[in-house]
């Protein structure tokens, strides 16, 4: 649960006795894991090669970018909001980030910050009206949504960004210790924002805000600075994702981020954050990333037509949800 | 009494090792009015909920004249002819209010809902009740005293013979109240039966017939209304005799420096030229009816809303006219809000969280929160405020109301408020745990210097517990007499004068 993530670790060891099982049980995160390593044992028993090295670094990679996108969308959930606008976002920032690179000549090192900082600003956009006019998020960051990808059109009419070079390159493809540098990115990113919800007062904050934003305001939380900031953030990761594919594929598509708002929207649900607010956790999001990816690379291995891979997808969200129903009933 | 129309015998309803009731065996005449008097979880809700077939009893039988029943939804309790209003307002509040009375229950030619004949219908159940509501408006434009008296008509829409009202005068002004009052006269008159709960003792000797008293889930007495006293029923709610407040009024206050000064504070439309001054070690009650703009007056003073005119002075210092709740928080200035549920409590969170919430920066490490630090300071404050807790990590929702008032008054400690605007704090607290929270404010203010505006709508309660009040009606301030010297009767005279 939630609530027992600052406190508990250092009260009630008689609770502990209680029987890990049981509290394992009651973490909200804890039927993703189940199923994830369920699903990991049947697709390594039934297929050959979904264990090998090459297999797991493609799906790691894969979980990776959209895990990066759902990171910020699980924060923006929190506070009781939704960013429909992630995939398109990363889409834009992708092709900015690229332009910076090929039409500016941004060192490459210097492309991924200043993408991340464009990233941002989209963001508080979204921020801006939602937090600042309290206006529906739904409703504003569908229409930004549709600018962002418009934008990503106008700016490329269709056509692909590249190439983007070697030096580039390196932020996709390239690998420390043998794993995929998104990879790490992504792991590094989970656990920067696990600190920040658990840890800081910020991150505490947006608990507040979005279990009860009445009394968030009333006991001085600047509520509409964290609504703000959090938007922020949810633009910030669609670009890092966004421009990490740019240098994966060596070029700028104007296709990136298509699919990764669902992709996000999803992984967030299965990891148990509540789309109300005030409840969920960033593993959970990241296991919710993992189980998506292991279900498609597990559809294809095992040649299911990739037709049907959404028709399971939806009917694992639609069994997590009854999971975590079952589990509330207790 | 008459033979019982409606009978409930040895109820009882568990949840897991939690007896809510224990063999509950309770019965009701026609044309009688029949109180049921409790703390909070003394299980009045869950037998109103089963007798309206919200909840199944674990055992036990209901029987309607006679016959045994059993209620699977509230459809089949409605059919018996009993019906609720909820405490909660419980309306659809985009719909009108005519619709709302005859929600479910439309007129129709056929298929399609005849309107003309449903707002009739509508009509007659509210004209009953109140003729100054129009049928016509949208329900959430209704202010709340009407939002309850319009869910008490739908109630008797549904035909009903006994009708439950949960708490219905906790939003209603005096008016209101006896036009309420003389709405279940009638009813009584009529034959029918009602099952009136309700935590103000006075209007249960006023109005009932015969009163019930549940504690823990048991029945454990009935008193005569024409014989008992409030003194009476208290005691057997609590099960012991209750130490009542009666704390000794402050003297020399006057002499006391000014802590807030509240000088021609204007809102247009909500308040006009409210002046008080509130000493260091004062509590200020302030009293009046709802709609008489005190919560208003308070929200503006914690800069929620800004003021047309007047100013707010705090230790001396004149506070800027555009004050967030923030700059007032810093000051030591904070505001407890009335509806807990809503604007209070951080519902998803743990107890020590919510008390620590506005407290965070203390206890920021350079890299993690200092947790250990954080409980100790939380294990100081429910030992200082005496909560009732297992453990500080459980959620705020496993607290008793009165507990969790605690924990936010705890919250403000922590953050060294030095005066507090607190907007009904022990509505919606039983008794007992209500005498502890006057009796720890006081001696708050007593000890440590602490000052208190206390707003309630409980006359008693504020005589109690202030030591001058604000009296006001319709945003005016008419008078602030010291407790000491002041009654009900004066402190109502002085508001209507």
């Amino acid at each position: 649960m939630t609530h027992d993530i600052t406190v508990s670790s250092a009260h009630a060891p008689a609770k502990k006795r209680a029987g890990l099982l049981a509290r394992f049980w009651q973490w909200e995160a804890s039927g993703i894991l189940v199923a994830l390593i369920a699903l990991m044992v049947v697709l390594s028993l039934a297929t050959d090669n979904f264990l090998s090295t090459y297999n797991m670094s493609v799906v790691a990679r894969q979980a990776a970018f959209v895990g990066l996108v759902a990171l910020g969308q699980t924060l923006v959930l929190l506070v009781g909001g939704i960013d429909l606008s992630v995939g398109a976002a990363a889409g834009l920032s992708a092709i900015v980030g690229s332009l910076l690179l090929t039409m500016f000549g941004v060192h490459p090192y210097a492309v991924i910050p200043l993408t991340m900082g464009f990233g941002l600003c989209l963001g508080f956009i979204n921020g801006f009206f939602v937090a600042g006019l309290r206006l529906n998020p739904f409703i504003v960051t569908l229409a930004t949504w549709e600018i962002f990808a418009g934008l990503t059109m106008v700016i490329t009419k269709g056509y692909p960004i590249r190439p983007l070079g070697e030096t580039f390159g390196v932020f996709g493809k390239g690998e420390i210790l043998s794993v995929p540098i998104p990879v790490l990115v992504f792991l590094v990113s989970g656990a920067v924002l696990i600190w920040l919800l658990t840890q800081t007062r910020f991150g505490r904050n947006i608990f507040a805000v979005g279990g009860n934003r009445d009394a968030a305001v009333l006991v001085g939380i600047r509520v509409k600075f964290v609504e703000f900031l959090v938007f922020g953030l949810a633009g910030m990761f669609a670009a890092l994702a966004g421009i990490l594919f740019a240098s994966r594929m060596d070029a700028g598509q104007p296709s990136v981020g298509e699919g990764w708002l669902m992709g996000a929207i999803t992984a967030a649900i299965l990891g148990g954050t509540s789309l109300r607010g005030g409840q969920g956790s960033i593993v959970g999001t990241m296991l919710g990333a993992m189980l998506l990816t292991v279900l498609a690379n597990g559809t294809v291995l095992l040649n299911v037509s990739g037709f049907w891979q959404r028709v399971i997808v939806g009917g694992v969200v639609l069994i997590a949800v009854l999971v975590d129903l079952f589990r509330r009933r207790g | 009494m008459t033979h019982p129309i409606f009978e409930a015998r040895d109820i009882t309803k568990s949840y897991g090792v939690v007896h809510a009731l224990k063999g509950v065996s309770i019965g009701i005449g026609a044309g009688e009015i029949h109180a049921i008097i409790g703390e909070n979880g003394a299980g009045k809700s869950t037998l109103m909920s089963i007798f309206c077939g919200k909840i199944r009893p674990s055992s036990g039988t209901l029987h309607r004249d006679g016959e045994q029943v059993a209620f699977a939804r509230p459809l089949d309790a409605q059919r018996a002819g009993i019906s609720i209003a909820p405490q909660e307002i419980n309306l659809v509040p985009d719909l009108t209010v005519a619709e709302n009375i005859m929600l479910g229950a439309h007129e129709t030619t056929g298929p399609a809902i005849d309107w003309r004949k449903t707002r009739r219908k509508a009509l007659r159940h509210l004209l009953e009740i109140d003729e100054s509501i129009d049928p016509a408006s949208k329900v959430h434009r209704l202010s709340k005293a009407q939002q309850q008296l319009v869910q008490i008509a739908r109630a008797a829409a549904t035909l009903a013979r006994i009708l439950i009202l949960d708490e219905p005068t906790a939003a209603l002004t005096s008016r209101e109240t006896e036009k309420l009052f003389s709405y279940v006269r009638r009813f009584r008159a009529e034959g029918g039966s009602v099952f009136y709960i309700s935590h103000r003792l006075g209007e249960i000797l006023e109005l009932a017939d015969r009163i019930t008293v549940l504690r823990d889930g048991a029945h454990v007495g009935e008193l005569d209304p024409k014989t008992t006293t409030k003194d009476e029923m208290v005691r057997q709610m609590a099960g012991r005799v209750v130490g009542r407040g009666n704390p000794a009024p402050h003297v020399g206050l006057e002499a006391r420096e000014v802590v807030l000064k509240v000088d021609g504070l204007t809102r247009h439309g909500e308040f006009d030229d409210v002046s008080f001054e509130l000493h260091r070690g004062e509590i200020l009650g302030v009293s009046g009816l709802i709609g008489a703009g005190r919560t208003e007056v308070a929200k503006c003073i914690f800069g929620l809303t800004q003021a047309d005119g007047g100013t707010v002075e705090l230790f001396g210092e004149r506070l800027d006219a555009r004050r967030s709740p923030l700059d007032c928080i810093a000051k030591g200035l904070v505001y407890l809000p009335e509806e807990r549920k809503q604007e209070g409590i951080f519902p998803l969170l743990s107890i020590a969280e919510n008390m620590t919430m506005p407290s965070l920066d203390r206890f920021g490490g350079l890299l993690r929160m200092r947790t250990a630090d954080m409980l100790r300071e939380v294990d100081g404050f429910v030992e200082r405020l005496r909560i009732k807790l297992g453990s500080p990590a459980d959620p705020i929702t496993s607290l008793s109301g009165g507990n969790q008032q605690k924990v936010i008054i705890g919250r403000w400690l922590m953050r060294n408020a030095r005066v507090l605007i607190m907007d009904e704090p022990t509505r919606g607290i039983d008794v007992a745990a209500k005498f502890e929270i006057q009796n720890e404010l006081r001696r708050f203010t007593d000890r440590e210097g602490l000052s208190i505006v206390f707003i309630s709508s409980e006359l008693e309660e504020v005589l109690d517990v202030s030591d001058r009040i604000v009296v006001m009606h319709e945003g005016k301030v008419k008078g602030i007499p010291a407790a000491a010297a002041a009654t009900q009767e004066s402190l109502l005279q002085l508001a209507m004068s």
